[in-house]
């Protein structure tokens, strides 16, 4: 499942992963490492929305 | 003689067999949907059917009540009580403290009615009529412990004022102490309200009491007050063991719907213990447990109650935000209320309960607003009624945003949820100095002290403020919020400054909640554990820089002005999802996709839409911009801006650690022939703002909000904007691009605000304003490089493809 950031729009596709923060494709965004944040506006993950 | 009522078919004696004696209550406009509706379309029959419903579920006697707002109380009274005279076997009690109104009906009354009721709110003058009325047409009556003090709340006030009212009622008035029944008033025990938790026991022990003292005197009691504020399930049952409380105490009737009575076998043990312990104060997780254990019941829909009482109907509008009728239902509630208990013990509660919901995130911060509307128009129509609002009580709050700093919402925004929690709020605005806060707290000596700012200058200079605090010999805990805050520097900077507690709130609720601990003595500085974890420096991953990128065409050097922006066209770089989610609050939380589409469809695009028509129609946009191009070169982490023979130096961070970008990096040295970079500063002017503000001036919270979040998000849409009409005039992009593009940075170069992560010294608005002269659009500089209007953003443009956002 998507997830939309939502204080800059971006979203997390687990199909193409995450190049800035070099997460590969395929995790899930449950599965993100901790510290993760958003890679355009470092919202931590507590600020994004399930989009699917 | 057994003492006892009568209709014009039947006798019905007050001690029944089995106690109580169940008064039938919803043949009352103010707690009836249904009867509303029939009485306000004269619909008589439909009354009348209410009635015999009643009588058909097990009531023994009506109450009947016709005072509406609007309506002729003896013209509908007197038509209602000829009709349900003929018609109901059970008799009647006459709900209304008008001794006209009495004086009209009772003689028409073929029985021997009760009258609904008397009290000494004013002193005893309605009661001295009524209580002849009832002598001289032998009916009973209930009397409320109700005096000029207010309601009874504590077992000895209670006690005091029913022994009041009975020396009037018996000894002056010739009654006999059969003839009355006592109310004496219960009030929930489902506020989480620390003095109410023992609102049963007062009320119970009451009744032993006057029981004993005056003998011969009969009950009744408002059963359903007990659970106000609980969930409709819950109600019932705790209803129903707080009946069978009362009534083992000696309570003879009740006024309830009988319907909704549960008997007592048919309540499991698990469930009435968990009532005993609410009822009774056993445990201080009492309401916890009692709530966690309903919260699972069945789901009944609360909506659906059309009958609720009045009480429960001003929690649905507090809950709903629903102002609709408010001030219709308000003025009902007064007849059974203080004006100043309806605020403490229906809407404080409410709010409190918003606020939980909110917590839980199962309410939108919209929507909180929307509430907080509805609390706040409700104490501006009570307010007149009340001697004056006493603020001795009540826990007073200074706020101010420091100096150097004109944000304004953050701190609005708390105001807004204190002061409609109940709290005293003095907020004295933006730009204030310490030295001003500190006599101000001295002077309106308030029990804490909010501070708020939007930058982090503000932060740096709120941990200076609290040595001056401290020098100054506050002694008021304060509490810090603001976007640039962390509880990390609070903890660490901002609490060693300062004796009394210093605490973090990351929004108006944490404030809020700060408050109540403060109120039972818990309130602690904001403690900082190092998190096991670091949070990632996201950013694009390559070391290696393409040096030889040559600098792109500009059409001119040095900077210009433009101020022929067609404002609807932002419309379209305007980034939705941070509007509506973000800025807005509309998450999709837990909601399933289905019922984000459709609170979407239904609530945010058409809001969006008739915001966005009206700020076209009425001006409220003025996009100007200024920006420049300017030759420079790159020199380790500093970049050197020429502009003729002036020279300006920038300093930018570089990663720590790999692949410790700077964004010096992205342009050309002196050596490498130099580059060409550009700024700008955009503002969409100060015209939407002086809209907001006056949205908030006129207590329209949730508008407010959402002007706000409008005018960020435009003000970024155009920033959005005319960074895409650089790039185009630098030959780096043809047209322009779908929106995804922009959020995903889907373009050539990069636009860094500077304050962001990657440039984060806000001082370097200093050159940037000697560059660009953006006062010519209106924009000027405080001393903490805020710009003013606040809707103003600026940034340094890089055209280097490999140039993306990262953090430092
Ligand atoms: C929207 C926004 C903007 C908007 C509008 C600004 C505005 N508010 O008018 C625009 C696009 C114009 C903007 C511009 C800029 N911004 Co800006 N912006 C934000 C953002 C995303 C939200 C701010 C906001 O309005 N929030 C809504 C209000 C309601 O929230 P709030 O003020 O925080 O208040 C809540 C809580 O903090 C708390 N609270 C606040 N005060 C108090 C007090 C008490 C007592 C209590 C109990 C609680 C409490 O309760 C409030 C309600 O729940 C923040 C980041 C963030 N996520 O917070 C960055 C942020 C404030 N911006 C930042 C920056 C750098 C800028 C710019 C300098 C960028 C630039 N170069 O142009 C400019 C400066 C603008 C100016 N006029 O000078 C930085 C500031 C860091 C710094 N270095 O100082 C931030 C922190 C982003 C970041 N993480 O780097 N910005
Ligand atoms: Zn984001």
């Amino acid at each position: 499942m998507r997830y939309i950031c939502t204080c800059c729009g971006y979203i997390y596709d687990p199909k193409i992963g995450d190049t800035m923060n070099i997460i590969v494709p395929g995790v899930a965004f449950a599965e993100l490492p901790e510290g993760w944040v958003c890679p355009l506006c470092y919202a931590s993950p507590d600020n994004f929305d399930p989009l699917d | 003689m057994k003492p006892a009522v009568s209709s014009l078919y039947q006798a019905v004696e007050l001690n029944q067999e089995i106690p109580p004696l169940l008064i039938g209550e919803r043949c009352n406009p103010n707690g009836s949907k249904a009867f509303r509706e029939a009485l306000l379309a004269d619909d008589w029959d439909a009354c009348l059917k209410l009635a015999l419903d009643q009588e058909a579920r097990g009531a023994q006697l009506l109450d009947l009540c016709v005072a509406y707002a609007g309506r002729d109380e003896l013209a509908d009274m007197r038509q209602l009580v000829k009709l349900c005279a003929g018609s109901c076997k059970a008799p009647l009690m006459l709900d209304s403290t008008s001794p006209e109104t009495l004086a009209a009906v009772l003689p028409l009354y073929p029985g021997r009615a009760i009258i609904n009721s008397i009290n000494l709110e004013d002193g005893g003058a309605n009661l001295d009529k009524i209580c002849t009325l009832a002598k001289k047409y032998g009916a009973a009556v209930v009397a409320l412990t109700i005096t000029e003090a207010g309601m009874a709340l504590s077992c000895a006030e209670k006690v005091a004022a029913a022994k009041q009212i009975y020396a009037l009622a018996v000894e002056k008035h010739g009654l006999r102490p059969a003839d009355i029944l006592f109310d004496l008033l219960t009030f929930t025990v489902g506020s989480g309200d620390e003095s109410m938790r023992d609102a049963a026991i007062q009320t119970l022990d009451a009744i032993k009491q006057v029981k004993q003292e005056l003998p011969g005197v009969g009950f009744t009691l408002g059963v359903s007050n007990i659970s106000f504020g609980l969930r409709l399930a819950a109600r019932k049952v705790l209803n129903s063991v707080f009946l069978h409380e009362a009534v083992a105490v000696g309570l003879n009737s009740a006024i309830v719907d009988a319907a909704k009575v549960l008997p007592y076998a048919a309540i499991s043990e698990e469930d009435r213990t968990l009532c005993l312990d609410l009822l009774f104060n056993r445990c201080p997780a009492a309401l916890m447990n009692f709530i966690e254990h309903f919260e699972l019941a069945v789901a009944e829909d609360e909506e659906q109650d059309a009958d609720a009482l009045l009480e429960e109907q001003l929690r649905h509008k507090v809950l709903k935000g629903d102002k609709d009728g408010l001030e219709d239902l308000l003025s009902e509630l007064r007849g059974r209320w203080q004006p100043l208990d309806i605020i403490n013990s229906l809407l404080v509660p409410s709010m409190r309960e918003v606020g939980e919901l909110f917590g839980r995130g199962e309410l939108l911060l919209p929507f909180v607003l929307q509430s907080a509307e509805v609390m706040k128009q409700s104490v501006v129509f009570l307010e007149p009624f009340l001697d004056k609002l006493d603020d001795d009580g009540r826990t007073s709050i200074l706020l101010a945003t420091v100096a150097g700093d004109v944000h304004d919402i953050g701190k609005n925004l708390v105001d807004i949820i204190l002061s409609n929690n109940g709290y005293k709020v003095y907020n004295i605005g933006i730009k204030v100095p310490a030295e001003t806060i500190i006599s101000k707290a001295r002077e309106l000596q308030v029990d804490i002290i909010g501070l708020s700012g939007l930058l982090v200058k503000s932060a740096l200079l709120m941990k200076e403020s609290l040595s001056q605090f401290q020098a100054g010999g506050l002694t008021q805990p304060v509490l810090l919020g603001g976007a640039a805050l962390t509880a990390k520097f609070v903890a660490q900077d901002c609490v060693p400054n300062y004796q009394p507690p210093v605490v973090y709130c990351a929004d108006a609720f944490a404030g809020l909640n700060a408050i109540r601990e403060f109120e039972t003595g818990k309130l602690l500085s904001t403690d900082w554990q190092p998190a096991t974890v670091t949070a990632s420096r996201p950013g694009p991953q390559q070391p290696l820089l393409d040096r030889s990128f040559a600098p792109p065409s500009v059409p001119f050097l040095g900077r210009r002005t433009v101020t022929d922006i067609d404002a609807e066209q932002l419309f379209d770089y305007l980034n939705e999802a941070a509007l509506f989610r973000g800025r807005w609050g509309y998450r999709r939380g837990k909601l399933a996709k289905e019922d984000y589409a459709e609170l979407t469809a239904k609530t945010v695009l058409p809001l969006y839409q008739r915001l966005q028509k009206q700020a076209l129609a009425e001006g409220w946009l003025q996009p100007k911009v200024t920006y420049g191009y300017f030759d420079c070169c790159s020199s380790g982490d500093l970049l050197l801006v020429n502009d003729g023979d002036r020279q300006f130096t920038f300093t930018f961070p570089r990663q720590p650690a790999a692949p410790g970008l700077c964004i010096a990096d992205y342009l050309r040295t002196a050596g490498e022939g130099g580059d060409t970079i550009g700024f700008f500063v955009v503002s969409i002017g100060a015209e939407l703002a002086k809209r907001t503000r006056q949205l908030y001036e006129s207590d329209r919270y949730h508008d407010y909000l959402m002007l706000h979040g409008l005018g960020v998000e435009l003000t970024d849409a155009l920033a959005e904007y005319w960074h895409e009409q650089m790039r185009i005039e630098m030959g780096i992009q043809q047209q322009s691009t779908e929106l995804l593009a922009y959020i995903t940075q889907g373009y050539q170069g990069s636009r860094y605000g500077f304050g962001y992560p990657a440039c984060p010294d806000l001082a370097a608005h200093q050159p940037l304003f000697e560059l660009l002269t953006p006062e010519e659009i209106g924009v000027t500089l405080t001393e903490s490089f805020e710009m003013v209007p606040e809707m103003t953003t600026s940034a340094i443009v890089v055209h280097h493809p490999q140039a993306k956002y990262f953090a430092v």
